[in-house]
């Protein structure tokens, strides 16, 4: 009985077989142009490490924009007169020579 | 001694660095790569990863073929590994499948009741994803490629032993996932 049942599932399985060879997988859409794809491939590989640097451009390019921009529209607040405002740092320092007695 | 191959030429200039030599090796033989690797890939995609892969690897070792057997053996076994390479790959990513899917019941393929052989190769497939990937890769080569047991064990490095009891353990298997396990 046991084997009998055995025997079937062998048949069943070499039908399987049998039938999955008949239809061979379709490998036509991927023949199609492989060696240039696995040339392409191929080159990219042997490129050096730093041949893809020149990809990074535009992020630089993009970032150079942006500083610039950033500081036409927020410039650095610098005092109007400097030279004034050195001096008067320097009367101050003979307002406090003169009443210490130096 | 070497066996004359009808690539020597090709192969020797494309180890010389031969671009031109290594496309047209490509387009001599990935008819033999992709037909093999159809076997063992779910999909267009996957297919085209296995065949890129095998020939990148081809381009890497090519200076180690040395011309004692034919190229195309050499290459059939640098397929075979690539596709057992992935085999154990995806094994790790994939979901066990339903068995009530793989029940299906096989008529007679002569009275045209039994399943198309569409249907036969993507149930054995299913099937098929539940073996170990040494197992599946063993009855892919015997049962769906109609290799010897000798071939089998020449593109795997596998011995003969090795090959059989493979192939048996598959067979157990794969009768258990399709005939409904009424041994229970």
């Amino acid at each position: 009985m046991n084997d009998k049942r055995h025997d079937r599932r062998d048949v069943e399985l070499d039908r399987f077989f049998e039938l999955a060879r008949q239809a061979p997988p379709d490998i036509s859409g991927v023949e199609r142009n492989f060696e240039t794809r696995v040339m392409a491939r191929i080159r990219e590989s042997r490129e050096p490490w730093y041949a893809w640097t020149w990809r990074l451009a535009p992020i630089f390019l993009v970032l150079t924009l942006l500083v610039s921009g950033w500081s036409i529209l927020f410039p650095t607040v610098h005092p109007a007169d400097p030279v004034g405002s050195l001096a008067s740092g320097t009367q101050e320092i003979a307002l406090l020579d003169y009443l210490t007695g130096e | 001694m070497a066996v004359p191959d009808e690539g020597d030429d090709l192969v020797r200039s494309a180890i010389g660095g031969d671009d031109e030599a290594f496309a047209e090796m490509v387009r001599r033989h990935k008819g033999t790569v992709l037909r093999i690797a159809a076997r063992f890939a779910r999909n267009h995609a996957e297919l085209e990863d296995l065949g890129q892969e095998t020939f990148l690897r081809v381009y890497r070792d090519l200076r180690s073929f040395r011309g004692d057997a034919p190229f195309g053996h050499w290459l059939s076994r640098i397929t075979v590994r690539v596709c057992y390479d992935a085999l154990r790959k995806r094994r790790r990513e994939e979901k066990d499948v339903s068995l009530e899917v793989l029940a299906a019941p096989v008529a007679d393929p002569s009275t045209g009741n039994g399943p198309s052989a569409q249907l036969a190769r993507m149930i054995l497939d299913q099937a098929m994803s539940r073996l170990k990937p040494e197992d599946r890769l063993v009855i892919t080569l015997f049962e769906l490629e109609d290799r010897s047991v000798r071939e089998v064990a020449e593109l795997t490095g596998w011995s003969e032993t090795r090959v059989k009891v493979r192939a048996f353990r598959a067979r157990q298997a794969l009768k258990r996932c399709i005939g409904g396990d009424d041994e229970r």
